[in-house]
């Protein structure tokens, strides 16, 4: 089983460091058992950094100004939507998904993104905010307990996780 | 326009496209525009860094396309230093530059332009996607798409160090020559891309050239813009990406003046209008006059056909054809159908991967005489590349130590931005009487800008969903009539 862990977000743009920072933060606790990737590429191309993988835990910033700032959520593909984006700048996971799917890509069967509520992800050199800055090892944290979840399901016995990851992917795929 | 955006939980970062509509006491569209958000803070941010360093910290401003700010930033060193890199360096670039257009055009004709060309404008809107253009276009099709990029995008990760964030260009050369074996793999990377090319073009004449409503409607006056055009040529007037000579040509196709980057500041001015951060650029030698066009309104275009229309024509031979084929179908040069820059983009696409079997197959290419160390004292400099989406154009400026006093750069969106509110100005007013606003105005104004490809601030790097977009309707009085929302 090949996990990952991507890091999404542009470092020199302020709160949208985040999920860069809370990916480099686990890669050596992780060793061995994810690899850790940080990227700030888009859309569509981000199907190669997926592609091989059979899980992927995907860390980003978001901001929906509903939520207060630092707060963490966790979402599943389910949560994002139809596969409709007319743009591959905005080009999303779902849609990734269902596009390796139908192109035989090898595509993780499950993937987790945590999020975190940022404040100012535009300027250039700006500061990560307070409420950001505290909310990254919470990030860590959760990334690890995730993965660490599913290391845990492979020990237990191929046997439950197996039948519940072929059952993903047909699901899925 | 200070009222804080609302995004939707699943349309994170980039932020709305707001497109805002004024009608006047008729009820008739007075002026539209559409308003995206944009990165701030960069000049402040590069102030007292080393200058050696922007061709890193500019790549890191996009992530869509981070090879053409590393690209400019380092042709900016040579300018600031003062050194001109070895033949081998410069063709190196080069080549690498050309793999990075092929697999940012063969991406965008596919992913991006497919669905409204290739699906077709009056698909159902479920099927107007990614998945959508793969079903109508075969699964062999769509893997090759992601299977010649993924060879690409290997081989400068091995020229350049990394695709995403390179470490390859220096002032006055490269980090690393290239060995036999990796030209060998530019050249058959080269040769298939060459032939994926060929086949795209092939694609677009059977599913649009052969549909007569796809050609009614690139041909349509709402998509119909008279105005300059500005690209890079080669010194027989060629379109080359890398470098040359920035030459633009007016809206009959006549030669307005042809001059070295380093003038640019002499041609190009900014115009500032308060309702948006982004400033649109104008030709200083016609004026600004104003969103409109013709041959007094100094308003240009870049990228793709802006290119083909400021050139005399393309480099190499398959692409040449092409081009020829796309002005003959088109009515001659300069081809003013915005939607054509799809077609464009396919021509570029044959004529990148043609060039870089050219320079694989160069004797200098593998030379390991790849750079000059500069010894002058830096001061200003201007570099410019042609990125996938238009003219791209780094400044600096340094003390003597070589630590950045200001620093500017000019994206191919500002470029564009005049021509972009032209655009919707139009579709808008085509489209909208009175408060009536719906999906028609949303596909149709969308259509116009995608094929710009405006970057909506350099950080988009979205995850889920579709491109948020909003529609608001004003009165004369500013009263908000309607507004259309799709996030």
């Amino acid at each position: 089983m090949r996990t990952l862990v991507l890091g999404l977000g542009n470092e020199l743009a302020g709160d949208d460091a985040a999920g860069l920072l809370a990916a480099r933060a686990v890669r050596e606790d992780l060793e061995g058992l994810a690899d850790v990737v940080e990227s700030g590429a888009s859309g569509i191309a981000l199907i190669e950094e997926l592609a091989g993988y059979d899980r992927a835990v995907v860390v980003d910033a978001i901001r929906t100004s509903r939520r207060p700032p630092g707060e963490v959520v966790e979402l599943d593909l389910s949560d994002l939507g139809p596969p409709v984006a007319p743009s591959l700048h905005q080009a999303g996971l779902a849609e990734l998904a269902a596009v390796a799917a139908r192109l035989g890509l090898p595509f993780p069967a499950r993937t987790v993104v945590m999020a975190v509520e940022v404040v100012d992800p535009y300027t250039i050199g700006g500061p990560m905010s307070e409420p950001v800055r505290r909310a990254l090892p919470e990030l860590a944290r959760r990334i690890r307990v995730q993965v660490e979840r599913w290391r845990d399901e492979d020990e237990a016995g191929g046997a439950v996780g197996g039948v519940e990851e072929q059952g993903a992917r047909l699901r899925g795929r | 326009m200070g009222s804080e955006i609302l995004i939707d939980p699943i349309t994170r970062l980039e932020g709305h496209g707001r497109i805002h509509i004024f009608l006047d006491d008729d009820g008739e569209v007075d002026r539209a525009y559409l308003q995206i958000p944009e990165l701030r803070g960069f000049e402040t941010f590069a102030r007292g860094r080393r200058a050696e360093d922007m061709p890193q910290i500019t790549s890191r401003i996009c992530g869509v396309c981070p090879m053409a700010h590393h690209m400019a930033g380092t042709k900016t060193l040579d300018d600031l230093y003062h050194v001109d890199p070895p033949p081998a360096a410069t063709k190196v670039r080069e080549m690498v530059y050309d793999a990075f257009m092929v697999e940012d055009h063969a991406l965008h004709f596919f992913f991006l332009g497919g669905p409204d060309f290739v699906v077709g404008p009056s698909a159902p809107k479920a099927e107007r996607n990614v998945l959508g253009v793969i079903g109508k276009v075969g699964l062999e099709v769509g893997k090759e798409v992601i299977g010649v990029r993924k060879e690409l995008r290997g081989l400068i990760s091995d020229a350049a160090g990394k695709v995403i964030h390179p470490v390859f260009g220096l002032p006055g050369g490269i980090s690393q020559p290239v060995s036999p074996e990796l030209r060998d793999r530019f050249a058959a990377g080269a040769a298939r891309a060459v032939e994926f090319g060929k086949f795209a073009l092939q694609v677009f004449r059977d599913v649009v050239l052969s549909n007569r409503e796809y050609v009614d409607l690139v041909t349509s006056e709402a998509y119909t813009h008279r105005t300059y055009y500005l690209g890079l040529v080669d010194e027989r007037n060629r379109v080359n990406y890398y470098d040359g000579r920035l030459r633009v040509v007016d809206p009959d196709g006549a030669e307005l003046v042809t001059f070295p980057a380093r003038e640019y500041l002499d041609h190009v001015a900014e115009h500032v209008e308060p309702w948006s951060y982004l400033k649109f650029c104008y030709l200083r030698d016609v004026g600004w006059k104003g969103f409109t066009d013709g041959v007094d309104s100094g308003v240009f275009a870049v990228a793709p056909l802006a290119r083909l229309n400021a050139s005399e024509g393309m480099s190499t031979p398959v692409a040449q054809e092409a081009y020829e084929e796309l002005c003959s179908t088109l009515g001659g040069k300069p081809v003013h159908y915005t939607l054509a820059t799809h077609w464009a983009r396919l021509v570029e696409l044959v004529n990148a991967a043609e060039r870089m079997a050219e320079l694989a197959a160069d004797p200098d290419i593998t030379s390991p005489e790849v750079r000059r160390i500069p010894t002058e004292t830096p001061t200003e400099g201007i570099g410019v590349v042609e990125a996938p989406r238009g003219t791209l154009i780094h400044h600096y400026a340094t003390d003597e130590r070589g630590l950045i006093t200001q620093a500017n750069l000019i994206v191919a969106t500002q470029n564009n931005a005049a021509r972009i509110a032209l655009s919707v100005d139009k579709a808008a007013k085509a489209l909208v009487h009175g408060a009536e606003v719906d999906e028609a105005l949303l596909n149709r104004v969308e259509m116009a800008f995608r094929a710009y490809d405006p970057c909506f601030g350099c950080a988009t790097h979205a995850l889920p969903g579709q491109m948020p977009l909003i529609v608001e309707v004003r009165d004369p009085s500013g009263t908000l009539v309607r507004e259309l929302r799709r996030d």
